[in-house]
Parts: structure tokens; C-alpha cells; sequence
């Protein structure tokens, strides 16, 4: 059988940010992508937050394809004919070192994908691996992994890194992790609309170069567990919807998830900003939200877990990160095989220091602060309930009747005692403790 | 814009073989929810006039929202041979 | 028999990958690869060199720049070439059918082993189908176009083309230059394991200089490449049903569209 040090399944952020690193320090690596070229078959949102990962290959980022620097976030709680939007700017957010830039996958995994040819990855894309080759398993064990089959080729490899994505098919298909269930995902679903750099600016009030990222909750989804987004690229906008698996199951009477979208293009707020915009692609994509409880066992005997086939990936209601992951993810998983192949020890013991690094770095860690996110947020009234009430109370503030108005505060308190005071409410408070 | 425009600006690469085969026998025995007719991003899945769900697999994203969301196991589900299948160019 | 063989490969862009805004193609990040009809004449050079027993095929490229060439090249390789031939210099940029066969001619010349030399009967993205014969011209070689069948006969080379409603039997002495059209053969895929040994395969890059020439200057250049602007009729049937129904069907077959 062909050998190489070390296979990499899929050409995404996981990956290429491990190749990157293993062929920086030396080892023949090769990256087996299944799409035309890396990020043929990826989907963001979205944004990538830069300081998690900014200090991993500093020399990387300077001449990276991002599309625009976020210097705006905005949140709209989506009500019925009423909305409330919190806007957050700071100097900050797109200074001398941006803390993110909205991207699109295309481009800038291709990027990426060169950067790791430069430093001697073998990059192989139309090639789809089959199955992870497995020896001494049985009983439940799936033994050490030992390379990979794609057509009818085997080659063996010291470590394969398995960063082949969210839906873990072939990781799965050989125990390493379970397969991915409806009550811990979500689909994301968006189109790129093209238009020119200056409409972008001035539509979201601007400075060149930067961009806005928006996400929307409430009435978006029909209630349901997820929202709408809008992030401005260079010269498109991605506009786009990521609604949870489970609520679109638990549905009384089910919407055609593409509805959605089109229903919320359609919207006054929205409508005029994707105005005489030209679609120019369609997209979706699994996303796992199940958080750190959902997370396997990063690594075993000859193998790495890494990115969204790992389900690294946060959705924190007003962050949204799964890239930044992906990244540092792929860039310990190099450190660990680079050490574990000097050590001549790529067994369970050998690559045990994956998991400890990811352990000792923001990725476990912020999943672990985040813990009881996906749980809190199945509950239903974060997504109905309070975008509705929240419209509502803000609308009764703003509005002047033709019968005199009370005062301000007792509008205020009669809202609030309306839709905020009651033991639910408290309840979800207590909840969101936690988050 | 309707969801079959949206599709036409996609690439994709048609493989020989589909990439998803709906078992119709468990479909039509145990399954109430059918999520497979709504929870899909592209609309592929839809019935036939002996109620049968076919799927138009060709248009497929690869998402994986439909194996997902089977609760009967009704569907084989894979990604198309390298090369092959949707080929995004932004995104 | 030792069978030498040149492929001529261009690499385009691919086609189906090219997004067209503002009426211009978006060659931005697209993938470039090794052209279908040129994979059609690599796979008939490993069935003659297969057929002869022995031999070295060599894939010929010619860019006027990066591009990724070495890369892209490595099809070739994966798919079976034995060594890879790239002329890459700036000064081919823009360069017509006349200036890529010059250079075509001359990198044939410089690699001397050559019996049967290779193309596709044009290529993916200009399709001009010149220059196979313009280089078979130049190095003063029989040429036979078109070629649906190929095979080794009597020393030299027989094949056959379609001509509207006969098929007509060519043979040629060697070293003879011949294009192929798709129906030839059907390429072999390409397996992981060949393109594992595609990456320790021999690549040689020479610039127009290593072959005695300066400039190829461009007799013509491209002005404009815009896709065709469609002029939409934007024809509104009002009315019940049946009456649009009827209206529409009229107004198609007035144009000429169904109906004739």
C-alpha cells in the first residue's frame, strides 16, 4: 500500500489549516477533496472571527481574500408589523486589526488551499474518500485507523485527519462519532445577491471596505429555533436563513423551508436593501448545534477529529462561530501529529495531546462555557414570544394616539407587565443565565 | 424568484447514479410526518400520482437536512462520486 | 516497436464554472483544466503506445504565465503521460493560432522524439481547430484531422473520419501529426493512486528563448468577449385561462417557435 505521513479528508478551513501546519513542519500531507477545488462543496454564512485565531499563522491573514472588515452589528427581534433593531457599532470592531470579516468560501478556501500547496501539502481535489481503513476493531472498538480508500485505491497513512464535515459520514461509518440527529441541527440556506461595492456602502451606511453583519429573529422562522442573516461581501450581500431541524419536525403545519427565505427577502426591511441585486448562487448547508455535549471524542487510535465533522461549532444567538473553530482546530491537530510523529507514537497515548491542546484553547473552551446554549434555546418563546413582545413594547413608546398619552414609564410598565412579568418569563430569565 | 431559478444558477455536475434512493416501502407503511416534502432547501422531494415520493435528485445541495430529518431511515443517502454534484462558486 | 508520442494540452478554464456578470465571463477562481478533446487524444496515446509495445508520451503545454500550469498539468500525468513539456513565457500572452503553433512547432523540434504527435480537433474555450494543422505545417509533417479511429499499420498510421456519409480510411507515414475528435474513445477516469505517482513524474519547463524564438506576435486580438444580450419580449396574456392559454400558443406560433 502507498503511504503517506498523514491524509487529510476535506479540503475545508479543519483541513487546510492542518495541512498547512504539517507541511510547514515537514511531513508529506495530502488533502482529498471531493468537490472541484477546496470550497466547491462549502457553505458560511458568514463571518470569521479573527483574534481566536489571528496569533496561529500571523503570516498568514495579511493578504487573506476577505470580503469586508464587520464594523456594524446589528439584531432585529422581528414581531408582527413591528420590529426592534439593536444596532453596535464600535472603533473597534474594523480598527487596525479587525475583530471579523464576512467571506465567501469559494474564494477564500481556494486561497487557503494554495497557501498549503506553497508550503508542500499535495492538495487532490474530484476525489472523494470512500472509507476510513480500520485495523484491530470489533466489538464496538473501531480500532486504528490506518488510511483511507478512495475508488479503488487504499493508502495508508501514520494519522488520518477526518475533517470531511457536518455530516460525519464516513467517521460515522466507522464509530468514531454518531451520526448527526435533527434535534442537533440546523439547516442554513442563503442566496448571494450581487451589487456594486458603493450601493453596499450606502445602503448600509458604510465606510469602504467595511461591512455590516445582521441577523434577524422572530417572526423570520414563523418561531421556530434560528433567524435570518444579511452580511455584506465586497460585491454581494449573503442574505439567508438557518432554521433548527427539530422545530421544522415539531411544525403543526409544516412551511417548505425554502419559503422562508423568499418570505423574508420579501419583508419591508428587507426588500429594499437586496433592491435591483442580482442572485448569483443558492446554497445550503447542515450546521451542528449541539454544542459541547455533541462533541466526540476528538481522537483515537491513528486519527483526528477536526472543524464541523468534530460538531465544533457555536451558535450563541448573537454570535455565530463555526470557522474560527474549524481553524484553530486544524492548526492543533498539526501540532499534535507533527509531535506525535517525532515522538514515533501516533497511537490513542501519541495523539491524546489533540484533545488537551483543544482543552487549553478557546475552542473546548467557550463550547464548555456555552454548554446549555442548544438546550435553552429549544425553548420556542426566545423565538416567538419575546421578538413579538420586545416590537411591541418599543412600538407602544414610539407611538403618540389621538387620546392623550400616559406617561412614559406607565407604558412602559403596562408592557412590560403584559409580556415580561410571569412566571415563564422568569423561568427563560433563570434559563438564560446559563448562556 | 422561484426555487427551480434559484437552482439554475447553481453548477452542478450530474453523477451516473443518484445520490439519494427513497425506499417508498417504509414511506408508505410508517411514515406520517413525511418531512422529506418540506424540510428540504431545494424542494426536490415531491409525490407522485400513486403518492409515492420521488425525489429530483439532481438538483441536490448535499446538505443532508433530508437524512437528517427522516425519522424512518427511508432514505440512502450519499455524496456523488469526486467531482461530481452541486459546485458552488461563492458561497 | 517503441512508439514516442506528444499530446498537445491546453488547459482552460472550465466552462461550466464561468459566471457571466455584467455580460462579461467571471474567470475569477475558477478551476482551470486539461480540455475534454484533449484527454480524448491522451487516452488514444496510451492505446498506441499500448498497441506499439513501448514508447514515452509526453504532454506539450504552452502559457503565457503561472497560472497554476504545473498543476493543472498533472491531469495529463495522472492520466497516464510519462513526462510533462511546459513552455511558459509572458511573451505568449495574447498570442494567435499562428504564435501557440510556432511555439508548438519548436518545443516538437526541441523534444526530437516524436513519432506521433497529438491534439484535440480544438480546443474547449476557442475551438478555432487551427492549430494542429498549422504545426503539422510548420514541422512539414503529414497531418490527418478529425481522427475517429487510430491505429498502427504497416509502419505507419491509419485511421478513419467521419465525412457527412462516407468514412473515409487515411494512412500516414510517421512521424505524422493527427487530431481527434471526441467519439474516439472514452478517457480513463482518474485514480488517487496515479495521481500519487503523477507528483514524481518529470516536469521540464522551457521559456521561448530555450527554443530560439523571441516574440510570437499576435496577428489579431481579442476586443470584446461578451455573452449575447437577449432582447426579452416582455408579452403579458390577460384574460381567463383558456384565453391566455390561446394567446400565448398564437403569439408563439406567430413567432415562428411552434407551429411551423
Amino acid at each position: 500500500m502507498e503511504r503517506v505521513d498523514c491524509i487529510v479528508v476535506g479540503g475545508g478551513l479543519a483541513g487546510l489549516a492542518a495541512a498547512y501546519g504539517l507541511a510547514a513542519e515537514g511531513l508529506e500531507v495530502m488533502v482529498l477533496e471531493r468537490g472541484n477545488y477546496a470550497g466547491a462543496k462549502n457553505v458560511t454564512g458568514g463571518r470569521l472571527y479573527m483574534d481566536p485565531i489571528r496569533a496561529l499563522y500571523p503570516e498568514l491573514w495579511e493578504e487573506a481574500p476577505f470580503e469586508r472588515a464587520v464594523a456594524r452589528e446589528s439584531i432585529t427581534m422581528m414581531g408582527d408589523g413591528a420590529h426592534t433593531t439593536v444596532e453596535v457599532a464600535s472603533d473597534r470592531f474594523a480598527g487596525a486589526q479587525p475583530q471579523s470579516y464576512t467571506v465567501l468560501r469559494a474564494r477564500f478556501d481556494q486561497w487557503f488551499a494554495d497557501k498549503a500547496a506553497e508550503k508542500g501539502a499535495m492538495i487532490v481535489p474530484n476525489m472523494k474518500v470512500d472509507e476510513l481503513l480500520r485495523e484491530g476493531g470489533g466489538d464496538g472498538r473501531p480500532g486504528r485507523v490506518i488510511g483511507i480508500r478512495a475508488g479503488g485505491d487504499e493508502i495508508g497513512a501514520d494519522v488520518t485527519i477526518v475533517a470531511e464535515g457536518v455530516l460525519g459520514m464516513l467517521a460515522s461509518a466507522a464509530g468514531l462519532r454518531a451520526e448527526p440527529a435533527a434535534r442537533d441541527s440546523a439547516l442554513g440556506f442563503k442566496e448571494v445577491i450581487e451589487l456594486p461595492a458603493g450601493v453596499i456602502e450606502d445602503r448600509w451606511r458604510l465606510n469602504e471596505g467595511e461591512g455590516a453583519a445582521h441577523l434577524f429573529m422572530g417572526t423570520v422562522t414563523r418561531g421556530m429555533l434560528g433567524g435570518g442573516f444579511v452580511y455584506t461581501n465586497k460585491e454581494s450581500i449573503s442574505v439567508g436563513v438557518v432554521v433548527g431541524m427539530a422545530a421544522m419536525l415539531q411544525q403543526a403545519e409544516p412551511v417548505e423551508s425554502y419559503k422562508l427565505l423568499d418570505e423574508f427577502k420579501e419583508l419591508p426591511q428587507i426588500a429594499p436593501l437586496v433592491k435591483g441585486g442580482t442572485v448569483a448562487e443558492y446554497s445550503a448547508h447542515a450546521i451542528a448545534e449541539g454544542g459541547i455535549a455533541r462533541v466526540p471524542k476528538l481522537f483515537g487510535d491513528g486519527y483526528l477529529l477536526a472543524g464541523d465533522a468534530a460538531g465544533l461549532s457555536l451558535n450563541a444567538l448573537v454570535t455565530v462561530r463555526g470557522m474560527d473553530f474549524a481553524i484553530a482546530s486544524g492548526y492543533h491537530a498539526a501540532r499534535a501529529v507533527a509531535t506525535a510523529k517525532k515522538a514515533g507514537d501516533t497511537s490513542v497515548a501519541g495523539l491524546a495531546r489533540y484533545e488537551r491542546a483543544l482543552r487549553e484553547s478557546f475552542v473546548l473552551k467557550d463550547l464548555e462555557t456555552s454548554r446549555a446554549i442548544p438546550r435553552i434555546v429549544e425553548n420556542p418563546r426566545l423565538f416567538m414570544h419575546y421578538p413579538r413582545a420586545v416590537s411591541k413594547l418599543a412600538e407602544s413608546v414610539f407611538t403618540i394616539g389621538a387620546q392623550p398619552s400616559p406617561r412614559l414609564a406607565k407604558t412602559v410598565w403596562k408592557g412590560a407587565r403584559r409580556d415580561f412579568l410571569s412566571l415563564a418569563t422568569l423561568k427563560d430569565l433563570w434559563s438564560l443565565r446559563k448562556m | 424568484m422561484n426555487i427551480d431559478a434559484k437552482l439554475g444558477l447553481d453548477v452542478f455536475k450530474l453523477d451516473k447514479e443518484p445520490q439519494i434512493v427513497v425506499k417508498n416501502e417504509i414511506c408508505s407503511t410508517v411514515c406520517v410526518n413525511r418531512a422529506c416534502l418540506y424540510v428540504c432547501p431545494a424542494d426536490l422531494f415531491e409525490l407522485d400520482d400513486q403518492q409515492r415520493i420521488v425525489v429530483n435528485w439532481e438538483g441536490c445541495l448535499e446538505c443532508g437536512t433530508c437524512m437528517i430529518c427522516c425519522e424512518k431511515d427511508a432514505l440512502e443517502w450519499r455524496y456523488p462520486r469526486g467531482e461530481f454534484g452541486v459546485q458552488y462558486r461563492m458561497s | 516497436m517503441s512508439l514516442d508520442i506528444v499530446v498537445c494540452v491546453k488547459t482552460n478554464p472550465d466552462a461550466q464554472m464561468i459566471r457571466i456578470k455584467n455580460r462579461e465571463p467571471v474567470l475569477e477562481a475558477i478551476p482551470y483544466k486539461v480540455g475534454d478533446l484533449e484527454k480524448n487524444a491522451l487516452e488514444a496515446a496510451l492505446q498506441l503506445r499500448d498497441a506499439a509495445g513501448g514508447g514515452t508520451i509526453r504532454a506539450l503545454t504552452v502559457v503565457e504565465g503561472d497560472r497554476k500550469i504545473r498543476e493543472t498539468i498533472k491531469e495529463a500525468l495522472a492520466m497516464g503521460a510519462d513526462e510533462a513539456v511546459i513552455v511558459a513565457d509572458p511573451a505568449l500572452a495574447g498570442a494567435d493560432q499562428a504564435g501557440i503553433a510556432a511555439a508548438l512547432a519548436a518545443a516538437v523540434a526541441k523534444i526530437g522524439a516524436c513519432d506521433v504527435l497529438l491534439f484535440g480537433e480544438g480546443s474547449t474555450d476557442n475551438y478555432s481547430g487551427q492549430v494542429g494543422a498549422r504545426v503539422a505545417e510548420l514541422l512539414g509533417w503529414p497531418q490527418i484531422g478529425y481522427a475517429k479511429k487510430l491505429a498502427l499499420a504497416g509502419g505507419g498510421i491509419e485511421a478513419e473520419r467521419s465525412m457527412d456519409e462516407m468514412i473515409e480510411t487515411l494512412a500516414a507515414p510517421l512521424p505524422v501529426a493527427v487530431t481527434v475528435v471526441s467519439e474516439i474513445n472514452e478517457p480513463r477516469p482518474i485514480s488517487l493512486m496515479n495521481i500519487l505517482k503523477a507528483g514524481k513524474k518529470p516536469v521540464t519547463e522551457w521559456t521561448l528563448a530555450d527554443l530560439g524564438l523571441d516574440a510570437v506576435g499576435a496577428q489579431k486580438r481579442i476586443v470584446s468577449n461578451l455573452a449575447e444580450e437577449q432582447d426579452r419580449k416582455h408579452v403579458l396574456f390577460a384574460g381567463a385561462v383558456d384565453e391566455q392559454v390561446d394567446a400565448f400558443v398564437n403569439a408563439l406560433v406567430k413567432e415562428g417557435v411552434v407551429g411551423r
